[in-house]
């Protein structure tokens, strides 16, 4: 009896593993996965709900000074902005002006889809997120994911009403990026803590320092370029070796964002401009 | 102790409630110290009813769990069947003793579940977690003594009304 059931155990294990290994390197499993969160999407809506219902009371029974309040810094924040688009306008024209004079391709433009955050709480080490936008929305898988400062993921897997998102802080997901001033382009890996990215293949001797912007370098075709994706904050270099390591505090809020935007497709698309050495 | 339907219907209902929990958002103060609402709930049937939670049950409650929350397929698999093979190895002896004591023989449980995920996190090549990983098996322990009177209680209400 106590030998047949820890042979039991034994051939539960080895399944276990096998599986975990099966979904880490990408065979079957998630497919099976997929089936699985299909099925069990109601159960997202069940779970979000109470988080929702909580909002829509807040929104309910905020205080009306507090409205105002609010009311008042967002239409100024909306000042300010629209000053600074403005400028944009003028700028992406002059820019597509001087594009057409070089002969170079046309300049970029991005539709945005809003989406919003699942408020299900997922395992830690999981590095994903579920967004209430699927197939019928036009999602796509490998879609880019930003929020309001910056680069958070992109599509993993899209259902009917909802997909799940890869951060860009699992282990396993590689960021093309470049760093704004100096235009060196590297990658950036996630490290499994959403409060830093890690950039380990910088030359010892490249002009980084903390403080520096890192945006997408559009290499790879997965990211559109010039988006921001966070910033410098520590350089390790060590004279044995052969790279100096960069640290960099991404600016989206990986964990606790709650509204995103999925970029569409390009509008001027057009291939990637002849580099200039 | 052959299971009733009511009490199969109890076990069903009493998971998919663990399970709901653990994906219900928490605050983001109290996310650290969220227990293992599905290992405790697991473990409570597999001590009380013999052998209605089988390994292969519990693989599957594993399964979903997996689905659900994110996690690599197999992980909590592989966690709950662990725990209920444990707790069915010395489910005599847990069982006669006083609550303070089994409530200890959960949290090493529980330690031992988080070793084993510790295991596999550095397998993954995922950083080592934080003395906050450390949180849940004493929240668990904490809550283990009230679960067990609650689901005790729901169970002799049950079968009172139905004799």
């Amino acid at each position: 009896m106590e030998g047949k059931r820890t042979a039991r155990l034994m051939v539960y294990i080895l399944l276990a593993i096998v599986l975990m290994m099966m979904d880490q390197r990408g065979h079957y499993v998630p497919r099976l996965r997929s089936a699985m969160e299909l099925a069990f999407e109601p159960v997202f809506h069940l779970v979000g709900w109470p988080g929702a219902a909580l909002q829509s009371l807040d929104q309910h029974t905020r205080a009306r000074r507090g409205l105002i309040a609010e009311n008042q810094h967002l239409s100024q924040q909306l000042l300010k902005t629209a000053g600074s688009v403005q400028t944009q306008a003028s700028l992406q024209k002059e820019n597509q002006r001087l594009r057409d004079l070089l002969e170079a391709t046309q300049g970029r433009a991005y539709n945005f889809r809003f989406a919003e955050m699942k408020r299900v709480d997922l395992d830690p080490f999981a590095h994903k997120v579920w967004i209430d936008r699927g197939v019928e929305e036009g999602v796509f898988i490998g879609q880019a994911v930003i929020d309001g400062l910056g680069i958070v993921g992109q599509v993993e897997d899209v259902h009917r009403h909802f997909a799940t998102v890869r951060l860009i802080s699992d282990p396993d997901h590689a960021l093309p990026v470049q760093i704004n001033r100096t235009g060196l382009r590297t990658v950036a890996y996630g490290t499994g803590q959403t409060s830093y990215l890690l950039m380990p293949n910088v030359p010892l001797q490249a002009d980084v320092s903390p403080g520096d912007r890192i945006v997408t370098s559009g290499l790879g075709d997965r990211f559109p370029p010039g988006f921001p994706v966070g910033e410098v904050e520590r350089v390790e270099r060590d004279g044995g070796e052969t790279f100096a390591m960069v640290y960099m505090r991404p600016f989206a809020a990986l964990d606790r964002g709650r509204e995103v935007l999925l970029i569409e497709s390009q509008l001027g698309s057009a291939p990637l401009p002849a580099e200039q050495p | 102790m052959k299971p009733s339907r009511e009490s199969r219907s109890l076990i069903f209902l009493t998971v998919v409630s663990a399970i709901l929990l653990t994906l219900l958002p928490a605050p983001e103060v109290l996310v650290p110290f969220k227990p293992y609402w599905v290992a405790l709930v697991v473990v409570y049937w597999s001590l009380e009813t013999h052998d209605v939670i089988s390994m292969g049950l519990a693989f599957l409650i594993g399964l979903v769990l997996d689905a659900l929350s994110g996690s690599l397929m197999g992980l909590h698999a592989l966690s709950l069947i662990v725990m209920v093979f444990l707790v069915q190895r010395f489910r005599s002896r847990l069982r006669f003793f006083p609550p303070w004591q089994q409530a200890l023989s959960v949290l090493a449980l529980l330690v031992n579940d988080r070793i084993i995920l510790i295991w596999i996190a550095v397998l993954l090549g995922e950083p080592l977690p934080t003395w906050k990983h450390w949180l849940p098996p004493l929240v668990g322990m904490a809550l283990w003594p009230w679960l067990f009177l609650f689901l005790d209680r729901i169970r002799a209400r049950m079968r009172r009304r139905k004799p």
